[in-house]
C-alpha cells in the first residue's frame, strides 16, 4: 500500500472508531474501549511503520475552491512529522491501555473512549497537515476533544466551569492564529507550508513581523504560555490519562509543532519576543508549582514551566538559512525545542500516569498532604515515578539531563539573561519535584485512604514500565533511528569552555533544588514553606491567582457590560424593531386592508368612485 | 324648433334623473325614472333612431319599470324608510361624492372638445328600419344568437331563484 | 337655448350618468339603487346612439340594441335576487345587509 494510502488511513481509523462508537456503543462500555484501544494499537503500528521504514512524501488534494482560494487536504510527511506522529502514537497507546485499568469502574466509558478516538484523530490531523488552514480545523478540533474529555465527569460544576475555560481560552489564541492565517494568505498568496518554504527559499517573501506573532498566539492559546496559561490548571479535572495524554505529552505539544513547522516565516523580532514569552512562562510557572497541594497541579505548573522552555528554545535558535538548492537547514532552535518535546512527552507521560495510578490507589484523593509513605505499598509506581522525577530535574544520563541541557547550551550562547533566567527555574523544577516526590512517598502515611493504597494491577503498571524505560533512553540520541536525523541532527552542543560551564550549571541547579527541597520539607505535617515563611507562601499564592483573578474582573466588568449592551440591542433592536417590527407592520397592513371590509355596499360604491376619480385625473391629463 | 325640443327634453331628462335620486318614496321614484325614460326616448327620436326610441319605451318604459313596481309592491318597505339617527358619516362622503361627480362633470364640459360637423350635415342612416335589420342580421347576427341565449339563462336564473327554500327539487336535498 | 351639437348630448350623457352613479352612492334601499343602475345604463346609450347619429355610423345604434336586451335580462335576475334576499333577510336596506363584514 502506497505510503499516502496508509498515512491517510492513520487518520481516519480514530476518526471511524469514534464515530462508530458514537453511533453504536454509548452503553457498552466494555465494547468501546476495546474498539478504542484497537484503534489506538493500529495507529500506533502503522506510525511506527511510516515513521522508521516509510518514505517522507507528500500528498494533497483540493478540497474547497472559493473564488480565488484554494483548501486543500494534504499531508506533508517530511521527519519533523515522523518524529511527532510516533510520540503522538506511541504516548497514545499507552494512555489507552492506561485508562482501561483507570476508567474500569466508570459509567461513561463510552464517552471517553469515543473522546480519546476523536482525540487521536484530530492530534494525527494537526501532524500531518500540509498547509495552515487544515492545521487550523485540527486545531479547533483537538480543542473540541479537550474540552469534551475535561468534561468527562460533567455532573462537578467545578469540572464543566474547567472545561469551559479552557475552550474559550484556547478561542482567544486561535483568534489570533486565524488573523495570521488570513494575513499569510494576504500577504504571501499561500498558506501552503511547503510553498511558503520555496518563497522564503527564492528570497522573494516580503518582510512581515505580524505574520508569525499573529501565528505565535496560537501557540500561546494552545501551548498555555503566558498570558493565557490559566487554562491548564484547571483542565486537571478531567481524568488522569486524559491529562497525561492530552495536558502533558500531546495537545499542549501542538504549539510547539506548529511554531516548528512555520520556521519558514520567523523574523528576528518575533523570535525575541516568542524567546522572552517562553522565558517569562517557565519562570512564573515554575514559582506557582511550589505551592501547590494537589498532585496534578504541581505536575501541571511543571508542564508549563517545561513548555516554557521549548518555546523560549525555539526563539533563541531558529535563524532561517536557505540552502543554495532550495532545502532548508533544521535551525538549532527547532531541534532543540523537538528534542525536548520528545523527552517530555516521555516523562511528562509517565508523572502523570504515574500520578494516576497513586490516586487510583489512594481511591481517588488527590491531595498530597493526605498521602505519604507510598513507597512500601506501592513498589512499582514508585520506581517508574522516581525515574521519571529524575528526568525531569536532570539527574545524570537520564532523558531530561541532555535536552534541558541542550536548551542550556543554546541560551548561553545566544542570551545571557534568559541563560541565568533558565538556569534560575531549573532550580525550581528540582525544588518543586523534589518536594513532591518527598511528601507523596516517603514518611508515614497521612491518611486512611494512603493507608490501605495498592497497586493498579498490570493494565495499568504496564504503561508506566514502558515509558519509564523510554524515559531513561529517550536521551541518547545515539538510540534515535536514523529515520529521525533529519530533525534531532542539529540538537545545539556546547563546544569547549562554555560546554564545561553549561555541564557545571546544570548540575550546580538540580544539586541546589533537590538538596534544598529534601533538607526543607518534612515528610510530616503540612507545607513546610507555609509554615516557616507565611508570608511568601501568600505572596506565591497570590502570584498564582492574579491573572485569574485580572481576567475575572475583566469578564465581569467589561465584557459582561458589553454583552448586555449588545443583548439589549439584539432584543430591542433586531428582535423587537426588525423581526417583531416587520411582522407588525404586516399585521397593521393586514388590520388597515380588513377594515375596508365593511360588508356594506355603500362603501365599495364609493372605493369604486375613488377610482374612478384617479382615473378620470388620469384621463384628463391631472395626474 | 328642434334646438327648442332639444334643451327642453335634455332639461328635463336631468330633472327627472334628480327626482329619482332624491325622492324619498320608492314608487315616486320609479315614476321619476319613467319620465326621464320618456324624455330620453325623446331625444332618440331627435336623433333619427326612431326604433331604439320605441324599443326604449317598449322594454325600459313598459317592462323593465313595470317589474320594478311589482318588486317595489311585492316587499313591504315601507315600515323600513323610517328615519334613524343619522350618522356622522353621512355627510361628508355625500359631500365629497357630488364634489367628485361635479367636478368630473364640470372637466369634461370645460375641456371635452369633441370636433363633429351638425347634424344636418350628416345622413340619418338610423332612421332606416330595413337597414337595421339587415345590419341585425348579417353582421351583428352571432351577438343575436348569443343575447337569445343570454335571455336563457336569465330566465332560468330567475326560476331558480325564486323558488322558496324548503320546496322539494329534483336535485339532492 | 342649449345648442344641439354633439358635445351637448355627451354633456347631457355625462350629467345623466353623474346624477345616476350619485344615486347609487347615496341611496340606502337596493331597489333605489338598482333603478340608478338603470338609468346609469340609459345615459350610455343616450351616448351611443348620439356619437352614431353625428359620425353616420350604425354600430352604436345595434349596440344600443343590445344594450337594451342585457339591461333587460339583468333587472329581471337582479331583482329575483333581491327578493330572495328579502326573503331570508326580511330587509332591503344596504347598510343592514353586511354579512360579508370582516
Amino acid at each position: 500500500m502506497a505510503p499516502s494510502h496508509l498515512a491517510f488511513l492513520v487518520l481516519a481509523v480514530p476518526a471511524a472508531s469514534a464515530g462508530f462508537i458514537a453511533l453504536f456503543l454509548r452503553r457498552q462500555g466494555g465494547l468501546a474501549s476495546a474498539v478504542s484501544v484497537l484503534a489506538a494499537l493500529a495507529v500506533a503500528a502503522g506510525a511506527g511503520w511510516l515513521s522508521l521504514h516509510g518514505p517522507r512524501f507528500e500528498a494533497s488534494r483540493e478540497w474547497l475552491r472559493l473564488g480565488g482560494l484554494t483548501v486543500s487536504f494534504g499531508i506533508n510527511f517530511d521527519d519533523l512529522a515522523a518524529l511527532m506522529l510516533a510520540i503522538v502514537a506511541l504516548v497514545g497507546l499507552c494512555v489507552h491501555v492506561f485508562s482501561l485499568g483507570y476508567m474500569r469502574d466508570d459509567e461513561a466509558k463510552a464517552r471517553y473512549f469515543g473522546g480519546l478516538s476523536i482525540f487521536m484523530f484530530s492530534m494525527i490531523g494537526i501532524v500531518l497537515a500540509d498547509n495552515l488552514f487544515m492545521m487550523f480545523i485540527f486545531w479547533e478540533l483537538v480543542g473540541f476533544s479537550s474540552w469534551l474529555l475535561i468534561n468527562h465527569w460533567y455532573e462537578r460544576p467545578s469540572a464543566a466551569a474547567a472545561a469551559k475555560k479552557a475552550f474559550i481560552v484556547n478561542r482567544v489564541g486561535d483568534f489570533g492564529f486565524l488573523l495570521g492565517i488570513i494575513l499569510c494568505y494576504h500577504l504571501r498568496g499561500t498558506v501552503n507550508l511547503t510553498d511558503l518554504a520555496a518563497q522564503a527559499s527564492s528570497g522573494a517573501a516580503p518582510f512581515s513581523r505580524a505574520i508569525p506573532l499573529l501565528l505565535f498566539c496560537g501557540a500561546v492559546g494552545k501551548s498555555a504560555q503566558l498570558p493565557l496559561q490559566v487554562w491548564l490548571p484547571d483542565a486537571m479535572e478531567g481524568p488522569s490519562p486524559v491529562s497525561a495524554l492530552i495536558h502533558a505529552a500531546t495537545m499542549v505539544a501542538a504549539g510547539i509543532y506548529m511554531l516548528c513547522r512555520i520556521q519558514v516565516l520567523m523574523v528576528n523580532p518575533a523570535l525575541t519576543v516568542i524567546m522572552w514569552v517562553g522565558t517569562a512562562t517557565a519562570l512564573y510557572a515554575a514559582l506557582c508549582a511550589i505551592v501547590q497541594s494537589d498532585i496534578k497541579r504541581v505536575l501541571a505548573y511543571s508542564t508549563l514551566s517545561q513548555l516554557g522552555y521549548m518555546v523560549a528554545a525555539f526563539g533563541m535558535g531558529t535563524y532561517f538559512q536557505p540552502q543554495a538548492d532550495g532545502s532548508y537547514h533544521t535551525a538549532s532552535g527547532v531541534s532543540a525545542a523537538m528534542f525536548h518535546l520528545t523527552t517530555h512527552a516521555c516523562f511528562k507521560a509517565l508523572l502523570f500516569l504515574g500520578a494516576g495510578s497513586v490516586i487510583y490507589g489512594c481511591h481517588h484523593e488527590q491531595d498530597i498532604f493526605k498521602m505519604g509513605g507510598l513507597a512500601g505499598r506501592m513498589k512499582l509506581t514508585f520506581v517508574t515515578f522516581t525515574i521519571g522525577v529524575a528526568a525531569i530535574i536532570g539527574f545524570p544520563f537520564l532523558a531530561g539531563f541532555f535536552s534541558k541541557d541542550a536548551i542550556l547550551a543554546l541560551a548561553f550562547s545566544s542570551n545571557r539573561a534568559v541563560f541565568a533566567l533558565l538556569a534560575l527555574t531549573a532550580i525550581l523544577t528540582a525544588f518543586y519535584m523534589v518536594r513532591l516526590w518527598k511528601i507523596v512517598f516517603f514518611g508515614a502515611t497521612r491518611s486512611e485512604a494512603a493507608a490501605h493504597a495498592h497497586e493498579g494491577g498490570g493494565v495499568l503498571t504496564g504503561p508506566l514500565v514502558v515509558l519509564g524505560a523510554l524515559s531513561v533512553v529517550a536521551g541518547w540520541r545515539r538510540f534515535y533511528p536514523a529515520a529521525f536525523a533529519g530533525i534531532l541532527n542539529n540538537v545545539p552542543e556546547a563546544e569547549g569552555r562554555a560546554h564545561g560551564i553549561v555541564l557545571g550549571v546544570s548540575l550546580t541547579v538540580l544539586l541546589i533544588g533537590a538538596g534544598a527541597a529534601w533538607a526543607f520539607y518534612g515528610v510530616s505535617g503540612p507545607d513546610a514553606l507555609e509554615l516557616r515563611a507565611p508570608g511568601l507562601f501568600r505572596a506565591l499564592g497570590a502570584l498564582q491567582q492574579c491573572f485569574d483573578r485580572c481576567y475575572g474582573w475583566y469578564v465581569a466588568k467589561v465584557q459582561q457590560r458589553l454583552a448586555m449592551a449588545l443583548n439589549f440591542l439584539d432584543v430591542i433592536g433586531l428582535s423587537g424593531l426588525v423581526v417583531r417590527g416587520t411582522a407588525g407592520l404586516a399585521g397593521l397592513a393586514g388590520l388597515g386592508v380588513r377594515a375596508l371590509h365593511v360588508g356594506r355596499i355603500n362603501a365599495y360604491v364609493y372605493w369604486f368612485l375613488g377610482g374612478v376619480a384617479l382615473l378620470w385625473l388620469f384621463a384628463a391629463g391631472i395626474l | 324648433m328642434g334646438q327648442f325640443l332639444f334643451s327642453f327634453f335634455a332639461v328635463f331628462s336631468a330633472l327627472c334623473a334628480a327626482g329619482v335620486v332624491v325622492c324619498k318614496n320608492v314608487v315616486n321614484a320609479a315614476m321619476c325614472l319613467l319620465l326621464c325614460l320618456l324624455g330620453v326616448a325623446a331625444l332618440f327620436i331627435r336623433l333619427d333612431a326612431f326604433l331604439l326610441a320605441f324599443l326604449l319605451l317598449l322594454v325600459y318604459a313598459g317592462a323593465v319599470v313595470a317589474l320594478f313596481l311589482f318588486i317595489v309592491m311585492l316587499l313591504d318597505t315601507r315600515g323600513q324608510e323610517a328615519p334613524q339617527a343619522r350618522r356622522g358619516l353621512t355627510v361628508a362622503p355625500r359631500v365629497v361624492a357630488i364634489a367628485l361627480v361635479g367636478a368630473g362633470i364640470a372637466s369634461l364640459a370645460l375641456r371635452g372638445r369633441l370636433v363633429a360637423p351638425a347634424a344636418a350635415a350628416v345622413p340619418a342612416v338610423g332612421a332606416s328600419l330595413k337597414a337595421y335589420a339587415y345590419l341585425l342580421f348579417t353582421t351583428y347576427l352571432l351577438p343575436v344568437e348569443i343575447i337569445s341565449f343570454l335571455l336563457l339563462i336569465a330566465m332560468l336564473g330567475v326560476i331558480v331563484l325564486s323558488r322558496r327554500e324548503g320546496e322539494h327539487s329534483g336535485y339532492g336535498n | 337655448m342649449l345648442p344641439e351639437t354633439l358635445n351637448s348630448y355627451v354633456l347631457l350623457s355625462a350629467v345623466l350618468f353623474g346624477v345616476g352613479f350619485l344615486g347609487v352612492l347615496v341611496r340606502r334601499n337596493t331597489l333605489v339603487i338598482y333603478m340608478c343602475l338603470e338609468l346609469m345604463l340609459v345615459a350610455s346609450t343616450l351616448a351611443l346612439v348620439a356619437f352614431s347619429r353625428f359620425n353616420g355610423t350604425m354600430e352604436g345604434n345595434v349596440f344600443v340594441f343590445f344594450i337594451l336586451t342585457v339591461a333587460a335580462a339583468e333587472v329581471a335576475v337582479g331583482l329575483a335576487i333581491v327578493v330572495a334576499l328579502f326573503r331570508r333577510t326580511q330587509t332591503v336596506r344596504v347598510d343592514r345587509l353586511d354579512s360579508l363584514k370582516n
